[in-house]
């Protein structure tokens, strides 16, 4: 199969661009994307400094937890000074 | 495009980045160009003139990364609208298109014996075909857009060696399947 399709135009292209030329159109779109990107950069700085707040709260909150329920503990092991236990 | 010019259009340039009305000049300057290399390349109008509009849309969006390397501003823009069409034809799956005006082929190819037959034309369409796209592009942007090998080299993101070395592989193999001078052969 051909890598591409080759086609031969006998005549020269009709001048037909100015049909598309729409600068004004171009600016709206370029103006609309330009505050789309805005947008898009604000909420994602919204959920990563979301995403911080939420991970901060969760390790103290974790940490609060580990705190109340290891209480300390006695070991088993006996310490005696001078023959006496302590 | 002399040197004085391409800076003149630099300078177009940095007043766009801060007033962005000022983009319109070259916007027309350059809207025709842009708008048939396009067309060449995919033989569809409605679909030239989309891209097109996506090449100046995404040209105005990156204006404040464009870097000057002492090339026409243009250079830029056939580089954005290549990669368009490379996208377009990425998303719709389909063979490449190059449609090429028959006067542009006699520009290119001079028979030394100064016949020109429709047999002859058949059979370059289908030596065309099988070219890598490559190939193709560089010999489009050399011949039928009138670009320097820096140019060419910017527009396809390749080397200026690279680009000359594809275009007189394509010339040779022109040269040895038809017996034909070139353009630009001296």
């Amino acid at each position: 199969m051909s890598k591409n399709d080759i086609r031969l135009r006998r005549q020269r292209f009709a001048r037909g661009a100015d049909r598309y030329r729409n600068y004004g159109a171009v600016m709206e779109r370029h103006e609309k994307e330009k505050k789309l990107k805005i947008v898009i950069r604000a909420f994602s700085m919204f959920l990563v400094a979301l995403i911080v707040i939420m991970l901060i709260v969760i390790l103290g909150r974790l940490e609060k937890k580990s705190r109340t329920t290891h209480k300390p503990t006695v070991s088993g092991q006996v310490i005696t000074v001078r023959g006496q236990i302590v | 495009m002399s040197e004085a010019e391409i800076r003149q259009e630099n300078e177009i340039v940095e007043r766009s980045r801060k007033d962005i009305r000022a983009f319109g000049e070259l916007y027309e300057k350059y809207f025709d160009r842009i708008y048939y290399y396009i067309l060449r390349q995919t033989d569809d109008e409605e679909i030239a003139g989309d891209l097109c509009s996506q090449t100046f849309v995404n040209a105005l969006n990156h204006l404040p990364k464009y870097e000057y390397r002492g090339l026409p501003f243009s250079a830029w823009l056939y580089r954005i609208a290549g990669n368009e069409v490379n996208k377009y034809y990425r998303k719709k799956k389909v063979t490449k298109v190059f449609s090429i005006e028959e006067i542009k082929v006699r520009e290119l190819v001079e028979r030394s014996d100064d016949t020109w037959d429709e047999d002859l034309i058949r059979k370059l369409l289908e030596f065309m075909k099988d070219l890598p796209t490559d190939m193709l592009q560089v010999l489009e942007l050399r011949f039928f857009e009138d670009k320097d090998f820096k140019e060419i080299a910017y527009i396809l993101e390749m080397t200026e060696s690279g680009a000359k070395m594809r275009t007189y592989r394509a010339l040779d193999k022109l040269r040895k399947n038809f017996h034909i001078k070139v353009k630009y052969d001296e």
